[in-house]
């Protein structure tokens, strides 16, 4: 025996939990379409309001309202957590497999079965270890009974579980990419349709005013409204603090312009044919060569250290200004009774509310937010880049077995040539998105500045996917007929 | 002595170094042409805003149902 493996703890857990079945045959271009967009509605559909919070409002508030749109949580729903324990325990799986403290031969079959059930295992733990940290927090109200306890433990480990099962029929191969990137880019659109179209009405003030939660239909509203002159309106639309503004709303829109120009950043590597002569190519090295995982990683540690100074300071301190963890870590100052927002030194890796806030009340949050970020990206992007399967040794492999090689090179230099671009192209990459992140959230955009970036990546790589797979399909699709395709896409 | 402070210069160097590189890197990058990223901008955007809505359609379908189960 060579050693305890962890993996082999989920040895007992193989027949219990159920598992998606690998498709038998090809999945058509259509089912996969289908596949992704029902499984991300579905996954939307699934935001119901939890049963059994108690109706007094307790003092204990969202602590995580800045990194819940990355992951598509909604509060106090079913899907409280959103995909978060799904994307984290993927991520760090594999990366311990990649840093080599889990063994694991992905040769071997059941070596990988048993990998992804111990993936999947330690989501579902993650599910039940955060729910109940909400609720013995008070989160969802003080002095629940047994009974509550139990309805909301049941309520979110199950969708959970659900969660991950969606999870995986996408990722087995029915649908298209990965499916916590599908889920969550359809939910950020939704959230950035929502906040700027959105027509549901919120009451604002104690006169029986309602305002919607649209930017852009809040600023035609309040043109119309009898009560408002129009300065005053065109102000409030772009200033109103407690449901999205068009200040936000351009923000987004420029940050998703940037990643849109930045994503199509490309080194391309002359390559020729060993086999034939005179066929001349180019090979695309894309500055984000790791995507947005750079930034969903360094927003999986995020979440991590504010769950755990939410354990220390709520469910151990309290919340009480004189306990020694108040004043170690930071403690949490309620705002707009919404969102409890962290304290000095806590705030130090909370992007601030605005950016007059972060200005003057934050002064030193740029910085080590900014760092936080670009560190923990580029050691990602360096470290992804080897494990991933895309690393210059896999790339001068496919190399080899097409027949192709660099213009220029023996077969035998590919790999160096490329060892010398590729790590550069990922760890810039990173560099670039974590700046562009930190950007967009100094300015005050609360998570959507990180989100719209996954969002956009996110469905950038999915539409490279589809208009790849249909070009493949040889444009055979009933779906591209009704809607009057050919839709040239890209 | 001398060898520590080449050691201490070697460690300034590192990220000095991978500054260089990596706007190297960009530099010698292919940037997309005005016309291809109207064209990204405009393949990405439709898309986005079409799931976006489908998406908040079926959220406005949850507004009544929180008022039936609430």
């Amino acid at each position: 025996m060579a050693g305890f493996r962890l993996i082999e703890l989920a040895k007992p857990f193989l027949p219990l939990l159920p598992e998606v079945e690998v498709p038998y045959e090809k999945i058509g271009f259509d089912d996969k379409v289908v596949y992704t967009i029902i499984a991300a509605l579905i996954y939307l559909f699934g935001q119901f309001p939890l049963a059994g919070v108690s109706k007094e409002a307790s003092g204990v508030l969202d602590p995580l309202y800045f990194l819940r749109s990355v992951f598509a949580a909604e509060p106090k729903t079913l899907l409280e957590f959103g995909v978060f324990p799904v994307v984290s325990s993927a991520l760090i799986m594999q990366v311990l497999a990649g840093l080599k403290l889990i063994k694991v031969n992905f040769k071997i079959r059941q070596d990988r079965e048993l990998f992804q059930t111990c993936t999947k295992l330690f989501a579902l733990l993650q599910y039940l270890v955060l729910a109940n940290v909400f609720i013995f927090s008070g989160y969802y109200g003080t002095d629940l009974s047994v009974v509550q306890i139990t309805a909301l433990n049941v309520q979110l480990v199950v969708a959970g579980f659900f969660v991950t099962l969606l999870v995986e029929v996408i990722d087995k191969g029915y649908g298209f990419a990965s499916g916590a990137m599908a889920i969550t880019t359809v939910t950020i659109s939704t959230n950035f349709v929502a906040d700027v179209f959105g027509v549901g009405q919120f009451p604002v003030d104690n006169e029986g005013h309602t305002e919607p939660q649209g930017a852009f239909i809040n600023l035609i509203q309040s043109l119309r409204a009898s009560h408002k002159t129009w300065t005053g309106a065109i102000v409030g639309a772009f200033n109103r603090d407690y449901l999205p503004n068009l200040t936000t709303a351009f923000l987004v829109l420029a940050l998703a312009a940037s990643i849109c120009f930045l994503t199509n950043f490309r080194l391309e590597l002359p390559i020729r044919s060993t086999r034939t002569r005179g066929v001349n190519n180019v090979y695309p090295i894309r500055l984000f060569y790791v995507g947005s995982l750079s930034v969903l990683f360094a927003y999986v540690i995020l979440f991590y250290i504010h769950v755990g100074a939410f354990v220390l300071v709520q469910l151990i301190a309290h919340n009480n200004p004189s306990s020694i963890i108040y004043k170690v870590v930071g403690g949490y100052a309620s705002h707009n009774n919404l969102l409890y927002v962290p304290q000095f030194p806590l705030s130090l890796l909370t992007p601030p509310k605005s950016f007059v806030e972060c200005i003057t009340r934050q002064p030193l949050t740029p910085l080590f937010f900014t760092t936080f970020l670009v560190i923990t990206g580029i050691w990602f992007a360096g470290l992804w880049q080897q494990i991933s399967g895309s690393s210059a040794r896999d790339i001068s492999e496919q190399f080899k077995e097409q027949g192709i090689t660099l213009t220029g090179r023996r077969e035998q230099g590919v790999t160096k040539e490329l060892d010398k671009i590729v790590p550069v192209a990922a760890t810039t990459g990173a560099i670039v998105l974590g700046l562009l992140v930190a950007c967009g959230e100094l300015l005050g955009l609360k998570g959507k500045g990180a989100s719209i970036i996954v969002g956009v990546s996110g469905g950038f790589a999915l539409l490279e996917l589809i208009t790849a797979e249909y070009q493949q399909s040889g444009g055979q699709s009933a779906l591209a007929q009704v809607l009057g395709a050919p839709s040239g896409g890209i | 002595m001398a060898k520590s402070n080449n050691q201490i210069e070697k460690l300034a160097e590192a990220p000095v170094e991978f500054v260089k590189d990596g706007t190297a890197f960009i530099q010698k990058c292919k940037k997309p042409s005005n016309r291809d990223f109207l064209q990204i901008v405009r393949a990405v955007g439709i898309g986005f805003v079409a799931v976006g809505i489908i998406g908040y359609a079926i959220k406005l379908v949850h507004i009544p149902i929180r008022y039936l189960i609430v």
